[in-house]
């Protein structure tokens, strides 16, 4: 299972400073929130995703739009008959189905929904994790909050090879059993794999302590740091783009 | 001499996120929200065997990171902050006094709370930041059977966890 | 110390301090905390132990005997993190162990565990070793230097960026060794250090050790060949206390202790056989994706022939890595081949149907326990049979557990090792398939425990596949043999 969300490429966005990105993001999450034209809206959404696309690969984008898709056609189909003001498209009879204000506002949350997405996704795609880590912690995130984090990371990878390993043990053991079981029965056959699961997981939190405090964790003197975001040159511009960018978006496309 | 737990505690919350990550990312049945999974399960388990603090963190901080490695990263404040109070709540009803285990009202009770957190606080804030009140309405099913099974499971599974490794027990914070 | 300011030469003043007690141990009794209502064995009675700075020793003892307790007591996170009760003085480079607490032992004391698993807490090789140094408080250029001078030392480079899955076990064997060294503690202790590395990484281990004035401590409990000329002290963990015996006396006393010298139990075994069954396979093919991308492509799996009787004791034989545990999960029916089939009997199975005849006991026991005692855990595969009366069930239970050696009331997760391969194995016996493969059952057990296991699976005449990298374990067991090597597998 890779928990990895970094796709490897070139661009902009990946010279960029971490700090500014997550400002950057976060500003850009605001404005969609914000009243804009809707067809202010689509052009932003076509710029970052174009800006997406050059950076880290069309295929990626197309992948993203992918999995977004079902909650969208959801959203799409549902919506708009549930908007009933306005005036009327697509009637039969004297029920109306579909009107102009519901497929406005379908096509707005769409947009936002598209957007935001894309914005989310975009950042954690172009940024290693150590790197959103160390930039948080810039932010005054506690050192043991980021440290719980990447203990996880290196965890869930452990966790999920015994996942898989202790669930084709059981099915090895219980390869006698007939076929058909039922939904309840299911649910309970699954209480082994899971138990089994838990408890692998669970001796390794004292082996974890352990380590942790022979390598040090605990000891009063300040710790260095080994990685930082030096290697980033400009982040005060960096900073500034991050603030300008939305401001305009903003200012450009208020309805 | 006073005992510094820090790194147990740390060492604690980091694989249980882990657990929560795995247990939401294993089983998967698409729908439309995203996939119906076993996080709930792993969640009441958490609530009841370890504490408030613990289930809170680590119920929210797992489930935030599936979400945002699965790549549906908006969603991952929302679950955060659902599934972290679905842990704390559940944690504070079923906390034992003593040596006592909860009783059979409490144990129902927690369940019922645990089935409105999830499908009222992702009803209450989808509705407000990812789509409307109809579409987040439509999921509300989905996510009552969900919790539902998830705490019935997480229940059984608690009891059985306890009984196979008892050392358990010195490990909750 | 040289020329002082004031122009005169001042003495050169190298002496060397009376040499330091680097460990002292007194008196040492510790108990594991029991879960159960009886008192658990206490596991060390009035141990002592002396290790001068600088000084290089051997510490031998049978699997399961407490050294690598006593590993993580000298570390000071035993019984901090492993509840028990420990009584006596122990002294670290003259000061007391009860006044400190592991992290202040950073500087002073490292351990390499024997199971690399448990002491990673880093997602990629450099941050693993950055994060002792980290604490330490080290200035980033000194950080680095280190590093990279470990990496090289352990042929690390190319995997400074790698994370933990991506690595084979020498390979984390290594980065948990470059960790020792980075961090330059006073004492090191290697429990079980050379197993899973190659032959070169034995050499440069061997090097290290001898080129270095650490004080060192070795755990072991098989005596390897690499040992000989290496250690100024060679010690016995026996009866739970160090003894002290002559060199001459010691490897035969430690061979008794793993019993080496016990009669083979599988010598004169006679096989209660009620049917005789053939496993068989021709041309098989299969691919597999390596887990780790740093060899790229692909791995192909070809098995021109490979059969299996009942009662027959064949082994697998090959590196880490060739395709052995590949090869088992398509005998047990959990991966589906290429081409070819196999057969029992000349009846073509596979998937489920084929799990129900060849049963596969993964190398780690605790994957499949789950049930809070003994009894229960081997009744439960029992408790699907609707043929079978619960008294029956019962004696069966009972008589399997007697035959293994287990207690019906204990408690599978706290017991040690050794007993809880024994259940992984009783459990599958008690399924009753006609043929078991067993995956490096060697590994951390003495080779009877091993041999013993092997006989009682044996018992009803099933025919069983024994998978090791271990030659003289095969040599010492097979009737046939098979090798694999990258893939190809080939009779010997």
């Amino acid at each position: 299972m890779t928990t990895s969300t970094f796709v490897a490429g070139k661009g902009w966005l990946y010279r960029f400073d971490p700090r500014a990105k997550i400002l950057l993001m976060l500003l850009l999450c605001v404005w969609f929130f914000l009243p804009v034209h809707l067809v202010g809206l689509y052009c932003a959404v076509a710029l970052i995703v174009f800006t997406g696309g050059l950076n880290t690969g069309f295929s990626h984008v197309w992948k993203i739009f992918r999995s977004i898709l079902p909650m969208l056609l959801f959203m799409v189909l549902f919506m708009p008959f549930n908007v009933r003001t306005g005036r009327p498209l697509f009637s039969v009879g004297s029920v109306t189905i579909v009107t102009e204000e519901g497929l406005m506002q379908a096509a707005r949350l769409a947009g936002r929904f598209i957007g935001i997405s894309y914005v989310c996704t975009l950042l954690f795609a172009t940024t290693i994790m150590n790197e959103v880590m160390l930039a948080l912690r810039w932010y005054r995130l506690p050192y043991k909050a980021g440290l719980v984090v990447t203990l996880a990371f290196t965890y869930i990878p452990f966790i999920a090879d015994s996942f898989s390993q202790i669930a084709e043990s059981h099915r090895l053991r219980e390869a006698d059993r007939e076929q058909g079981r039922k939904f309840l029965q299911r649910l309970k056959d699954l209480v082994p794999t899971l138990t089994s699961a838990l408890v692998v997981a669970l001796r390794s939190i004292p082996n974890l302590a352990m380590s942790l405090e022979m390598r040090g964790f605990g000891l009063q003197n300040r710790r260095s740091q080994y990685h930082n975001l030096g290697s980033y040159r400009h982040p005060f511009t960096h900073f500034l783009l991050s603030v300008i960018i939305p401001v305009v978006l903003w200012l450009l496309c208020k309805a | 001499m006073q005992q510094n737990r820090n790194a147990l505690k740390v060492a604690v919350v980091a694989v249980l996120t882990a657990v929560v990550v795995v247990f939401t990312m294993v089983v998967r049945i698409p729908t439309a929200k995203g996939y119906l999974n076993l996080c709930d399960v792993a969640i009441c388990f958490i609530a009841f065997t370890f504490g408030p603090w613990s289930a809170f963190i680590a119920a929210g901080l797992g489930t935030a990171l599936a979400d945002l490695i699965s790549g549906y990263a908006q969603w991952a404040p929302i679950s955060f902050v659902v599934h972290g109070v679905e842990g704390l709540l559940i944690a504070l009803i079923v906390r034992r006094q003593g040596d006592k285990e909860a009783s059979l009202i409490r144990k129902l009770f927690a369940g019922l709370v645990c089935i409105a957190t999830v499908s009222l606080g992702y009803f209450a804030l989808s509705s407000l930041f990812i789509s409307t009140v109809s579409v987040a309405a439509a999921e509300i099913p989905g996510n009552i059977a969900q919790s539902g099974v998830g705490f019935v499971l997480g229940l059984g599974v608690a009891s059985a966890v306890k009984r196979a490794y008892p050392p358990v027990r010195s490990l909750a914070w | 110390m040289g020329p002082s300011p004031n122009g005169s030469t001042s003495f050169p003043v190298k002496f060397r301090p009376i040499m330091q007690h680097a460990l002292r141990l007194s008196h040492l009794h510790f108990t594991y905390r029991s879960w159960k209502e009886e008192v658990c064995d206490s596991l060390f009675v009035d141990l002592n132990l002396d290790l001068q700075e600088g000084g290089k020793t051997l510490l031998l003892a049978p699997f399961n005997k407490g050294k690598t307790t006593l590993a993580k007591i000298l570390c000071g996170v035993c019984p901090k993190y492993f509840p028990g009760t420990l009584q006596g003085t122990i002294e670290l480079f003259e000061r007391d162990l009860s006044t400190m607490e592991p992290w202040d032992l950073l500087g002073v004391c490292s351990y390499v565990s024997q199971n690399p698993q448990e002491q990673f807490i880093a997602t990629s090789v450099e941050e693993e070793l950055a994060f002792p140094l980290e604490s330490l408080g080290l200035e980033r250029e000194e950080m680095a230097r280190r590093i990279t001078r470990a990496l090289e030392h352990w042929g690390l480079e190319d995997l400074r960026t790698s994370s933990q899955q991506e690595l084979s076990g020498g390979e984390r064997k290594r980065v948990l060794l470059a960790v020792q060294e980075v961090i330059q503690s006073r004492l090191w202790i290697l429990d079980e250090a050379f197993d899973d590395l190659d032959q070169r990484w034995r050499n440069q281990l061997k090097a290290t050790i001898q080129a270095s004035d650490k004080t060192i401590l070795v755990l072991a409990s098989r005596y390897l060949e690499e040992f000989t000329g290496l250690f100024d002290q060679v010690v016995l963990l026996d009866q739970k206390a160090i003894q002290n015996p002559s060199l001459d006396e010691l490897l035969p006393r430690f061979s008794h202790l793993c019993g080496d010298d016990l009669p083979n139990p599988l010598e004169g075994q006679v096989l209660e056989m009620s049917k005789k069954q053939k496993l068989s396979c021709m041309d098989l093919e299969a691919e597999r994706k390596r887990m780790s991308t740093l060899l790229g492509r692909s791995f192909s799996l070809h098995v021109p022939d490979f059969h299996m009787e009942s009662g027959e004791l064949v082994t697998l034989v090959g590196p880490n890595g060739s395709g052995k545990s590949s090869f088992s999960r398509l005998l047990c029916g959990l991966d589906d081949p290429i081409g070819g089939v196999i057969k029992l009997d000349g009846q073509p199975l596979a998937g489920k149907e084929l799990s129900k005849k060849v049963g596969y006991l993964f190398q780690n026991p605790d994957l499949q326990i789950f049930l809070p005692t003994v009894e229960e855990e081997l009744s439960w595969s029992l408790k699907r049979r609707k043929d079978l009366k619960s008294e029956e069930m019962r004696a069966r239970v009972a008589e399997c557990a007697d035959l293994f050696g287990l207690t019906l009331s204990d408690t599978p997760s706290t017991m040690s090792y050794p007993q809880r391969k024994a259940l992984q194995a009783a459990v599958y016996f008690l399924l009753e398939r006609p043929f078991y493969i067993l995956d490096e059952l060697d590994s951390s057990l003495t080779y009877y425990s091993a041999l013993a296991i092997i006989a009682r699976l044996r018992k009803r005449g099933a025919g069983l596949l024994l998978i090791t990298h271990d030659r003289q374990f095969a040599a010492r067991v097979a009737q046939r043999s098979y090798a694999i090597e990258d893939g190809r597998m080939a009779s010997l």
